[in-house]
């Protein structure tokens, strides 16, 4: 019997496990890091050890701008994640791979020769991303819209793009898919950029930031409101954190000053919002000064080590809504996926706009759907219903699908062997995936 | 003003021969304010902050902020030989960046009706409004700094912005 490899490739996290199963074996970041004081490359899971001072680490990446770039370390990680985490031998087992839309030729190319001449695989299909969410969210509910109409729109905010994508009958109309350029890594530099020069300079502490963010970030639903509460002092200020940074000595991972303090702002959302909005105004000169002061680190306490957050809090994810605050000349999500929908068939646009599929780990802040609806309301014509379905898990969207797919009857029949590889070449065998 | 200009551009050389190559391109272009702005958007997506960390010294990072005779005395002592010996080696393994992937597979030379990654990118806003925030407090800005584009939203953001960020691309 053998088994079928899936492995969601993705620019941030690789995901890899084997066909049928629920969950991934192996959910690893696919990059490697030396730590400052050491002289060796840690792989994939090492990072995530608990007791690895990444702190100031060097970060070498395959993927740049969510393509592959750099297919030797790629090599190097999957051999290290076949033989350590999944412990398969590729030479008996079949990949099932993603790669990004519309992947270069080039990088194809690259692909096939390491799957097939570095490690030997039986056989090999390659997905896209999209395909395989519509895939795994039509088999969940085999009466809902999507698995009926047999269409649906994957919005997929990954490590470095958002795409948005149609997907109508199992396959990605490309013609209709549209990019943003913006993605969680984006997001995390950008708060890194802006702690550092507003408080402690954490410019070379990407694996912090992303702690930070995960931790802190959300999506606001009023930016106007939520930057008057922001410049508010005290108690009032229900945006206030404290990230406390590791020190090297007693702890090496950054924390939370306080657990409950980034939950404080859902108050804000259970009650009524007139009220918060009533009493600002006046004081808005006093806090003004106060909160720079603040911010510039005046008060930051160096022997503690630790930083406050507060409108950047909301104004990060802000960015995929509305990119062009950041200068860059795109525009934001909704506007996206409207844009993606009009280029589609006319007739499937109804049913497009009730199946709005998020995926991908940056969709993780809280209130992203709900703020998203709110965008996309005003741009959709009245007559269609708008619905927007999230994942219980949708770092782990793609790969489910692709689990599914794999332990499909037809699967291997669609797959290429490496005996036509051989035969045909890659950019032939490629056409039959029809993308 | 003319030699306050000259000045701080030496002084940016200075720096971006460090910090970044895109940042001393977009120092050298006329256009300086979208320069800029674009070797900001590129720096969001670099994975560290300081680029080929391994090439260079440690200790030369120490030199930033230092006197200008220390740098050019220390660089042509230790290290030139060893980095262009270095230099030669690292760019035959150098990995292509994706933007000169993307220059090789020649995408527009292919019929405008296949889709590529050039025609998936989902274009400007439909409305050109733009907010703008305090680079200084992150605050919604009314003032635009003069010399180099960017926000402020009071008199004190504006002088702390003066004294540490304007011109200086130091992110």
């Amino acid at each position: 019997m053998s088994n079928v490899v899936v492995l969601d490739n993705g620019a941030g996290l690789m995901k890899a496990g084997i066909g049928g199963e629920r969950d991934p074996t192996a959910i690893v970041p696919n990059s490697m890091g030396r730590p400052l004081s050491s002289k060796k490359w840690l792989m994939a899971e090492q990072l995530l050890s608990p007791d690895v001072d990444l702190t100031s680490a060097t970060v070498r990446r395959p993927f740049d701008r969510g393509y592959l770039i750099n297919p030797d370390l790629q090599s190097s990680l999957w051999s290290h994640i076949f033989s350590n985490l999944l412990k398969i031998t590729p030479s008996h087992s079949s990949l099932l791979l993603t790669e990004p839309l519309f992947n270069l030729p080039s990088i194809q190319r690259s692909l096939d020769e390491i799957v097939f001449e570095d490690f030997n695989f039986k056989a090999l299909y390659v997905s896209d991303s999209p395909s395989l969410v519509h895939l795994y969210e039509a088999s969940r509910r085999p009466y809902g819209l999507v698995s009926k109409a047999q269409c649906s729109l994957v919005a997929d905010c990954g490590f470095s793009f958002t795409h948005a994508s149609p997907v109508f009958q199992n396959f990605t109309l490309n013609y209709a898919v549209k990019r943003l350029d913006l993605g969680g890594k984006a997001l995390t530099n950008y708060l890194k950029e802006l702690v550092s020069y507003r408080s402690v300079n954490l410019m070379d502490e990407s694996f912090l930031m992303d702690d930070v963010k995960e931790k802190l970030c959300f999506v606001s639903l009023d930016v106007p409101r939520d930057l008057q509460i922001a410049r508010k002092p005290g108690k009032d200020n229900l945006f206030r954190c404290t990230y406390v940074l590791p020190d090297g000595i007693t702890n090496t991972k950054g924390f939370l000053k306080d657990r409950e303090e980034p939950k404080r702002y859902l108050s804000l959302y259970d009650k009524a919002p007139q009220q918060v909005a009533g009493e600002q105004t006046d004081t808005d000169q006093l806090d003004n000064s106060e909160d720079r002061n603040r911010s510039n680190g005046s008060k930051i306490d160096l022997t503690k080590n630790e930083f406050g957050l507060t409108n950047e809090r909301f104004l990060v994810p802000e960015m995929m809504f509305r990119p062009a605050d950041l200068g860059l000349n795109q525009a934001g999500l909704a506007e996206c996926i409207v844009r993606a929908i009009s280029s589609c068939h006319s007739h499937l646009h109804p049913v497009l706009y009730e199946s709005i599929i998020l995926t991908g780990g940056s969709t993780l802040f809280p209130h992203f759907a709900k703020r998203l609806e709110m965008d996309l309301r005003p741009l959709v014509p009245d007559k269609y219903r708008l619905k927007i379905t999230t994942q219980e898990d949708p770092i782990l969207g793609v790969w489910r699908g692709g689990s599914l797919l794999a332990s499909s009857p037809d699967f291997d029949a669609m797959c290429v062997t490496k005996a036509e590889y051989e035969e045909l070449g890659s950019a032939r065998c490629r056409k039959r995936f029809f993308h | 003003m003319d030699e306050e200009m000259s000045n701080s551009a030496r002084r940016m050389s200075l720096r971006t021969r460090k910090i970044a190559p895109k940042m001393a391109a977009a120092l050298a272009s006329s256009d300086n304010r979208t320069q800029a702005m674009l070797a900001r958007l590129d720096a969001l997506e670099s994975d560290n902050a300081v680029v080929e960390p391994q090439l260079l010294d440690d200790d030369d990072e120490a030199s930033l902020d230092d006197e200008d005779q220390v740098f050019h005395k220390k660089y042509p002592k230790g290290t030139k030989r060893k980095t262009r010996q270095a230099k030669a080696l690292e760019n035959k393994r150098a990995p292509k960046s994706f933007l000169e992937l993307l220059n090789e597979a020649n995408l527009e030379s292919l019929p405008p009706h296949v889709p590529t990654y050039l025609r998936a990118a989902v274009g400007p806003p439909s409305s050109t409004s733009r907010r703008h925030f305090c680079t200084v407090c992150g605050f919604s800005s009314t003032y635009t700094c003069v010399q180099c584009g960017m926000h402020f939203c009071s008199i004190k953001c504006k002088a702390i912005h003066n004294e540490t960020r304007c011109l200086k691309f130091v992110a």
